[in-house]
């Protein structure tokens, strides 16, 4: 948790915009906190104020018929699901904390789960956005037509930028409806390459599934998929991944399994939490020697986007090194990591992003553009 | 028309210092040789002072150095198919074709992604990939000729996005060029990366942020079967009420397209695909996926159809029957000059459930304009393409009539919710048009990326903002 002098927490867009332009003016630090579940992202840094978007909810427009929601960023994911459940849809995004997140936190933190090569991540859903900047101004960006190139595509600006350009204040995303029929598989490897190349037949495979998920386990690695839609696709998804299996696979309820997976983020309290995206074949490499580090505990590997979490416990020197060997490995290999998560006694010696991203000019530049006093969410910029 | 008025070196000045600084065969300057780059898909035309055709990065970013220093716009251009005048050089200086730079750099199949440079065709690209069962997504419907990156430039979609999305959706790494010269790489060949996502960004940003020099794009499995059927109604309200009744039901297919009888019968004179010609408007649905669930949505969307009093329903029974139905569309806009001499394509987007109404305000506007229109589009995505129809030869009133409906048009779209453009950019075309869709704390804020990007302004200038000279008389029109 950070230190904080003053919460507040707006009522409305342009409540919000006349905040963050009073701090600027003061060149006061503000932190934008949603269901503050992801706390724990980016380096430390002291803030004058907490800026709260919870009191800025609810459902603004669902047009059941045109696949669309339109909601106020603070609302709590859980309240938006259960909202579209009761029109038959849902948002297909399997995020992190999705008990207390909110939908602003969400969009911010980038925060996917294992659904997006069959849905598409956040940044593929999200088609409108309204932002409120440090010049006082509430802008809006997209619309709610599923396909709209006006102007440049500022969404795809705040998807990830963990609030240090300007603080979401609502969004409009493209759903679906809720699939008629589920089913899930297990499977058990000996070896890490039979299990990553038993998933990448699966997520290539057409009745595309849902969640294609390798954890790390004591004696082996476990596929574990999902799949959803009509009856008849479900099964033939589950007959392939089957076959792609092979004699270890086995029929099961896998929903609370990879929940569990899912909210890893939420448990690596102690030691550092390594997240990294991978090309997808470099997968096995990277999980083998990962499981291989001294400190390793935990893999959660999303093998059909290639984004794979590692848990690392132990003394905090091997900890340290064991993570900035992760993220160095994934560098090396074509893919990006960064140190999503670590004890507070390791977070002055693990930075976040321990490199400078691919285009750090341009990110500078972004962001003296939209916050030129440099007020929001220090110790979250990249670079 | 009025171009602002820039310093810098222009003209032949400029032709001799670039061919002095890429070599002769690089530039192109005689008025006949820079004849054929003062047009593209849309409108509008302007020559450009001179033409370069980089053969590399490193000629990309020594021609923008130079520009930067000289003050010389830089505008890039693909195949010059686009429809929104992206292209055009409108304040001068050097247009850069990347005729040259067409090479598929990579075919990564265990990585389902292609490194290709921006010269690349579109459908050159999945006929390359195909031996692979991959291909890439978007599907322009000029897609035997136009560039990826053009596609990049504007986030082009087409017919199959649908299902899968636009360019932006399957684009994870670019090499770009700014436009003070410097090479910047963004993403790679993995699903995200760190920090901003510059990559979404710049995509759709219409050569106005910097240069593509190279794009690294996801390639998907081709789909093991497809279902693609045609469907005849009385007339447009019915077809488009059946699109409405498809999306509520929860179908997705990957394409739904629709046609009116004004179209459809230009196509059928053009290309003989066997539409009904006494039909009052046609849906091209098709469905893609496992084979197992399709002919269950298929016979869904059937019912979905007779539902709505469609008189005919045909079913492609083989590829080639597919193909055909295919060919209708695709070709439907180069049919077009069967019945007008000229037209403009607007391109606004609204919700899906508004469809039928917009689509009755179409013809009342071109009714009451007295100009024809024919439609043909993705109705799927509630993406309208109206033909509106003139004849320069007429004089310049039915041009104007041409351009009140289109105003007409937009203004609709956007009120009910939706956008100036879905596919085909703002460009020229319709930066004065901005303001009706975007306030000025909006516009404000795009303008902050243009300046973090090309603080000198030189990168395809006139394009996508607002530009006081020419968009003076409309802004006094625009309600906001």
């Amino acid at each position: 948790m950070r230190a904080t002098q003053d919460r507040v927490a707006p009522a409305d867009a342009g409540e919000c915009a006349a905040i963050l332009a009073q701090a600027g003016a003061e060149g006061r630090m503000v932190g934008i906190g949603g269901g503050l579940t992801k706390h724990y992202l980016g380096d430390a840094a002291s803030l004058d104020i907490e800026l709260r978007t919870t009191s800025i909810a609810g459902i603004v427009d669902h047009v059941p018929a045109d696949l669309t929601v339109t909601v106020a960023a603070g609302t709590r994911f859980a309240d938006l699901r259960a909202a579209l459940a009761r029109a038959g849809q849902f948002l297909p995004i399997d995020t992190p904390h999705a008990d207390d997140a909110t939908i602003g936190g969400v969009i911010a933190a980038n925060a996917n789960g294992f659904w997006r090569a069959r849905y598409g991540g956040v940044r593929d859903l999200l088609i409108g956005t309204r932002v409120a900047l440090t010049d006082g101004t509430v802008i809006r960006s997209g619309g709610r037509v599923v396909k709209n190139v006006a102007g440049y595509d500022l969404n795809k600006l705040f998807v990830g930028s963990f609030g240090t350009l300007g603080v979401i204040v609502e969004a409009t995303f493209k759903v679906l409806p809720i699939p008629a029929a589920e089913a899930g598989l297990i499977a058990r490897f000996g070896t890490v390459s039979d299990a990553f190349n038993a998933a990448a037949i699966i997520a290539r495979a057409p009745a595309r599934a849902e969640a294609v998920v390798v954890e790390r386990q004591p004696d082996g690695w476990d596929l574990v998929v999902s799949a959803r839609g009509d009856d008849k696709t479900v099964a033939r998804a589950v007959a392939d991944a089957r076959h792609a299996a092979g004699s270890s696979a086995e029929s099961a309820a896998v929903g609370d399994r990879l929940a569990l997976a899912r909210e890893l983020p939420a448990r690596a309290v102690e030691g550092a939490l390594v997240r990294v995206a991978l090309p997808l074949a470099s997968q096995t490499a990277f999980a083998e020697a990962a499981a291989r580090r001294d400190t390793f505990r935990e893999l959660v590997a999303d093998a059909s986007s290639a984004v794979h979490r590692v848990h690392l416990v132990g003394e905090d020197d091997a900890v340290a090194e064991d993570a900035a060997a992760l993220v160095a490995n994934a560098r090396a290999a074509g893919g990006t990591g960064r140190i999503e998560r670590r004890s507070e006694r390791l977070r002055e010696r693990l930075r976040t992003w321990p490199h400078a991203p691919l285009g750090e000019t341009l990110m500078r530049r972004l962001k003296t553009q939209f916050d030129p006093a440099g007020i929001l969410e220090p110790g979250r910029s990249p670079g | 028309m009025a171009t602002a008025v820039r310093a810098g070196m222009r003209g032949t000045a400029l032709v001799r210092a670039l061919q002095e600084l890429l070599g002769a065969k690089k530039v192109l300057g005689t008025p006949e040789e820079l004849l054929i780059y003062e047009y593209d898909g849309a409108v509008d035309t302007a020559t450009p002072d001179a033409v370069a055709l980089p053969e590399s990065t490193a000629d990309v970013s020594a021609l923008a150095r130079f520009c930067y220093e000289h003050a010389v716009p830089i505008v890039p251009r693909g195949a010059g198919t686009g429809l929104s005048g992206g292209a055009i050089p409108v304040e001068g200086g050097v247009v850069v074709s990347f005729a040259r730079m067409a090479r598929i750099l990579e075919i990564d199949v265990p990585n389902l992604r292609a490194v290709v440079q921006p010269g690349v065709i579109n459908l050159h690209l999945s006929t390359a990939t195909a031996p692979h069962g991959l291909y890439f997504v978007p599907d322009p419907s000029s897609q035997k000729a136009c560039t990826l990156g053009g596609n990049v430039a504007e986030n082009s979609g087409g017919p199959h996005t649908l299902a899968y999305g636009v360019t932006t959706n399957h684009v994870t790494g670019l090499e770009l060029v700014l436009s003070d010269g410097t090479v910047v790489r963004l993403g790679g060949k993995a699903v995200e990366s760190e920090g901003y996502d510059l990559v979404g960004t710049f995509i759709g940003s219409e050569g106005t942020l910097g240069i593509v020099t190279e794009i690294t794009v996801k390639l998907t499995p081709l789909p093991e079967d497809k279902r693609t059927l045609m469907a005849a109604f009385p007339t447009m309200d019915e077809a488009s009420e059946t699109v409405s009744s498809i999306i509520a039901a929860g179908i997705v297919p990957s394409a739904i397209e629709m046609m009116d009888q004004l179209a459809t019968q230009a196509v059928e004179a053009s290309v003989s695909a066997g539409y009904p010609l006494d039909a009052g408007g046609i849906l091209l649905v098709e469905v893609d996926g496992a084979r197992d669930g399709l002919d269950d949505v298929r016979e869904k969307i059937e019912a979905i159809c007779r539902a709505h009093d469609a008189s005919t329903i045909r079913v492609a029974a083989t590829a080639l029957e597919r193909e055909r139905l295919w060919a209708g569309r695709k070709g439907a806009f180069a049919a077009m000059g069967r019945l007008s001499p000229d037209y403009y394509v607007q391109d606004g987007v609204i919700p899906r459930t508004r469809l039928p109404e917009i689509l009755r305000l179409v013809k009342e506007s071109g009714e009451r304009h007295g100009v024809r229109i024919a439609n043909v589009f993705h109705a799927g995505d509630g993406n309208i393409h109206p033909l509106i129809m003139f004849d320069l030869r007429n004089g310049p009133d039915e041009l104007e009539r041409a351009k009140e409906t289109s105003i007409e048009i937009l203004t609709a779209c956007v009120e009910a919710g939706g956008s100036l453009t879905g596919e085909h950019g703002v460009g020229m075309e319709k930066n004065c048009y901005m303001p009706l869709q975007f306030a000025p704390a909006d516009l404000a804020a795009m303008r902050r990326v243009k300046d973090a990007f090309d603080p000198a302004g030189l990168a395809n200038p006139g394009k996508v903002f607002p530009t006081p000279g020419r968009c003076r008389e409309f802004s006094l029109a625009a309600r906001r």
